[in-house]
């Protein structure tokens, strides 16, 4: 017991020796991303960065755990309205990159910017016997009858999005769409990970209302699966990023957002096929202008959004 | 010498209250009120209205219930005939079986999910192997309880096959002697002296079943098979998040499990199970002869099922190319190990920070674990009970919360100097949650030795600590080694509580693995699980095979 306290005892001194030159950045997925922006941003400024990456559910639950006592200074998310909510509650620092201006009006705030975009779309495995859907409607066809997935939109924010964007187009037509695809015995396995593996390997053949980017990179990487974003329109999901109102680096961690932000950082995102949040930087997939969006009230979706998925599962999952 | 004891009561006391009560009531807090994480005791019981307006609750409930029965059912029919071979007779390759059977802990739950959809869902390994799919049947309730027995039967096997070495054969052949036929000495005698450790680890399976989240959502959740986990997970898997509901949930589950530990309490305490009272008695475990072979086989398909067909389908996975590309020649390939093993990877990083956190875990639970178990069975005062209990509690707990009570209790601005931030933190997270195990396999074990020896060793003129040393600790030390390398395993790979707990910068490999997932390369994620798998076993095997040859002896302090 005593050696173990022991032991305990120095590796918290190692811990807390870390100098003074440090930032504690709680990013959302991709890990891979958030490890190039801190080596980056670290070989240009000298200034150590700290990541924690977890889904957007870890990242939030650590957060609000530690809201008394906060640790991180600069976080992203995969979820707009989860920017909205921490600035409502006085937890953000006003801050507006010198980089950001460029980035569309709809895509930055006061207190908050996107670092990058990613949209939802079918995805869809060009080695199934079904044919290349095009619409969101054509996969109630019977051809497609038990292929189809859908990220839960109780675990996915992008998935519940697409439910309200899809509501705010075509009213109570999207409610019958649903209701067709879970007809056609459409399954919800879970996050937007889990409604993919299975298209992967070809025991679906689409998924409805997946998380664009990370199809994109794995479409680049081999696998034999194409995004489709279909013409009617699709919501697209930004990624906040923000500095906390507590953080005591606050130097540093405008320096680390405009770092993202910049030429470098930008072209940093593109690489994980998210879309940049800067219009002037080229993405490596279809932008924002070449998509057609659904314009979604985030605020009155947010509201409403025990009551959509309530209604989702009624008409969906225990129908 | 009542100072002795009063001091190691004390010790045991304030490790478990630190290191598992703080959290609980923590939690416990959260689950009260609300708004506590940002400090507020505002709206006191004001989510209580999501256990009354919850009309799937009961039915959350049930499902719950009947999954943890079938797992424990399922562990039985696994675990216990292998158990009971390698307990009473010289199996060939014993401690080579011991670390085959360890292997299922090595793999993370969610893992092993995701190895067994793709092995036997439409399209997967098994269809590409032999044209037909289990799809069906995986997607299933059966199929739910199938994989998690898979994960946790190792648990029974470790505890039947330690208590019966120790009540060996003489028993049987004292009923044989009074004429007992061999399958009725069995039944009546052998198998009856191993209830408490068969008792304690169901109620250990019991725990982790209405626990473990990733199963049955990856597996059941499209045919809506909920389960009471889910609506936890749920309440924080996207904003916004709930974590007073979470919490609320999680108390459920602990008061389910209390409920479990008393019924094996009183399983366990009702009658003596005492089977070592140190009459020189020849503990020779008895030769197969031409048994031999099945008993083999019988090793072997048990080991087919629960390591063999998914550490395949894990090693599969991380060699080919493309998913897609499924098995074929052409889609061999090595290159998802490749950024494992580049210079500066965070990989290495990754499986030294787990590496020595899974050593310093096992030993520091064997220690608190040992003597926690020795205050409840030879200790006196009412606060045993308590300690029993409390000490439970961690299994039952979704890791998630607990992670979340960990982060209340030591990141409070009032503490002058905490853990939090640092790696150390970690080790009060794993020490907590796999306390458990040295625990209740080490109660098990003490219920079997008669404290007269610990008498007669006082009589003849040792302290407290001498006979504890010198008699208890040795008596002790099989279950304590076989729960220490199951803690080990666990910790090596541990996955939720490192994500929410690892101070920003630091990896382990669970979040590693995790991380490459979330990124879409599940080749990655798999290839680097077989690296950890290999080197953890590795050192499991060697580890065993010195235990082997240094015999007894090694225990006798």
């Amino acid at each position: 017991m005593l050696r173990t306290t022991a032991i305990v005892a120095s590796i918290g001194l190692l811990g807390t020796m870390a100098h003074a030159d440090t930032l504690t950045f709680y990013t959302a997925g991709p890990g891979g991303l958030a490890d190039a922006l801190a080596e980056a941003f670290e070989a240009e400024t000298g200034i150590t960065v700290n990541v924690f990456q977890g889904s957007t559910g870890q990242v939030m639950a650590r957060l609000e755990a530690e809201e008394a006592n906060p640790q991180a200074d600069v976080v992203v998310s995969a979820s707009w309205g989860s920017a909205e909510d921490m600035h409502a509650r006085g937890l953000l620092m006003e801050y507006t990159s010198a980089h950001a201006q460029t980035v569309p009006d709809f895509l930055k705030h006061s207190h908050y910017a996107a670092q990058g975009v990613s949209a939802l779309a079918m995805v869809w495995n060009s080695q199934s016997d079904v044919p290349r859907p095009e619409e969101w409607s054509d996969l109630t066809d019977e051809v497609y009858r038990d292929l189809i997935t859908m990220p839960d939109p109780s675990q996915s924010g992008a998935a519940f999005d697409l439910v309200a964007g899809l509501e705010a187009a075509m009213g109570d037509d999207a409610w019958n769409l649903l209701a067709a695809l879970a007809d056609n015995d459409m399954i919800v396995p879970g996050p937007n990970a889990a409604a993919l593996n299975p298209v992967l390997q070809g025991a679906k053949a689409v998924v409805f209302g997946a998380v664009d980017y990370i199809s994109y990179g794995q479409a680049e990487s081999g696998e034999s699966i194409e995004v489709i974003s279909p013409a009617s329109g699709t919501v697209i999901a930004p990624r906040p990023m923000m500095i906390l109102e507590s953080s005591a680096n606050a130097d540093s961690a405008k320096a680390f957002v405009d770092f993202v932000l910049s030429d470098a950082g930008q072209a940093l995102v593109a690489q994980t096929y998210l879309m940049p949040a800067r219009t002037d930087v080229e993405g490596l997939r279809p932008g924002i202008s070449d998509l057609t969006i659904i314009d979604v009230d985030a605020d009155a979706a947010t509201a409403r959004r025990d009551e959509i998925i309530a209604r989702f599962n009624e008409t969906v999952i225990n129908r | 010498m009542l100072r002795a004891q009063s001091v190691l009561t004390t010790l045991a006391a304030v490790a478990l209250l630190v290191l598992v009560g703080l959290p609980v009531v923590f939690i416990l807090l959260q689950a009260v009120f609300p708004d506590f994480a940002r400090g507020s005791f505002a709206g006191a019981f004001s989510k209580l209205a999501i256990l009354t307006e919850n009309d799937r609750l009961l039915m959350q409930a049930r499902n719950t219930l009947m999954l943890a029965f079938s797992v424990m059912f399922g562990c039985l029919v696994f675990g216990l005939p292998v158990g009971v071979l390698r307990g009473l007779f010289h199996v060939p390759g014993a401690r080579i079986w011991d670390v085959v059977f360890l292997i299922p802990f090595l793999i993370p739950p969610f893992i092993a999910a995701i190895a067994w959809m793709m092995t036997l869902q439409p399209r997967g390994y098994l269809f590409q192997l032999l044209g037909f799919d289990l799809g069906g049947f995986l997607f299933s309730f059966a199929g739910v309880a199938f994989v998690m027995t898979l994960n946790l039967f190792p648990l029974v096997y470790f505890a039947v096959s330690r208590a019966l070495e120790m009540v060996g054969g003489r028993f049987a052949s004292a009923a044989r002697v009074h004429g007992a036929r061999p399958v009725q000495a069995f039944f009546l005698i052998t198998l009856p002296l191993s209830i408490p450790a068969i008792a304690a680890s169901l109620l250990i399976v019991f725990a982790m079943s209405i626990e473990e989240f990733g199963t049955p959502a990856a597996l059941a959740a499209r045919t809506g098979f909920d389960v009471l986990v889910t609506g936890i997970y749920t309440r924080l898997s996207d904003w916004p998040i709930d974590m007073s509901g979470a919490a609320l949930g999680s108390t459920m589950l602990m008061a389910m499990v209390l409920a479990a530990f008393a019924l094996q309490n009183w399983i366990a305490t009702r009658r003596s199970y005492i089977s070592q009272m140190g009459k020189p008695a020849d503990l020779e475990k008895i030769d197969l002869g031409a048994w031999r072979w099945p008993v083999i086989g019988v090793f072997s398909l048990v080991a087919l099922i629960g390591v063999v067909i998914p550490l395949a389908a894990i090693a599969v996975t991380s060699l080919t190319g493309t998913i897609s590309g499924g098995l074929a020649w052409s889609n061999l390939d090595t290159r998802h190990y490749v950024p494992l093993f580049q210079k500066g990877s965070r990989a290495t990083q990754a499986l030294m920070t787990s590496g020595w956190l899974a050593v310093v875990t096992a030993f520091a639970t064997a220690v608190i674990g040992g003597l926690v178990a020795y205050i409840v069975v030879r200790g006196t005062g009412r606060g045993r009970a308590v300690m029993d209990g409390l000490s439970v509690l961690p299994n039952a707990i979704p890791a998630i919360v607990l992670a979340v009570g960990i982060i209340l209790a030591w990141n409070s601005p009032f503490l002058p100097l905490t853990l939090y931030g640092t790696a150390g933190i970690l080790l009060i997270a794993y020490i907590g949650i796999l306390l458990p195990y040295p625990i209740r396999y080490a109660v098990a074990r003490l219920r079997q030795i008669s404290g007269s020896l610990d008498d007669a060793a006082r009589v003849a003129g040792a302290t407290q600590m001498g006979s504890l040393r010198h008699i208890t600790l040795p008596l002790m030390a099989p279950s304590l080694i076989a729960a220490m390398m199951l803690v080990f395993a666990i910790a090596s790979r541990e996955l939720v509580a490192s994500i929410m707990l690892a101070p920003a910068g630091l990896r382990t490999v669970g979040t590693f693995v995790f991380s490459q997932f979330e990124q879409g390369s599940v080749q990655t994620g798999m290839a680097m699980s077989m690296v950890a798998i290999t080197i953890t076993s590795g050192i499991l095997l060697v580890v065993n095979l010195w235990l082997a040859r240094q015999g007894s002896s090694a225990f006798s302090g």
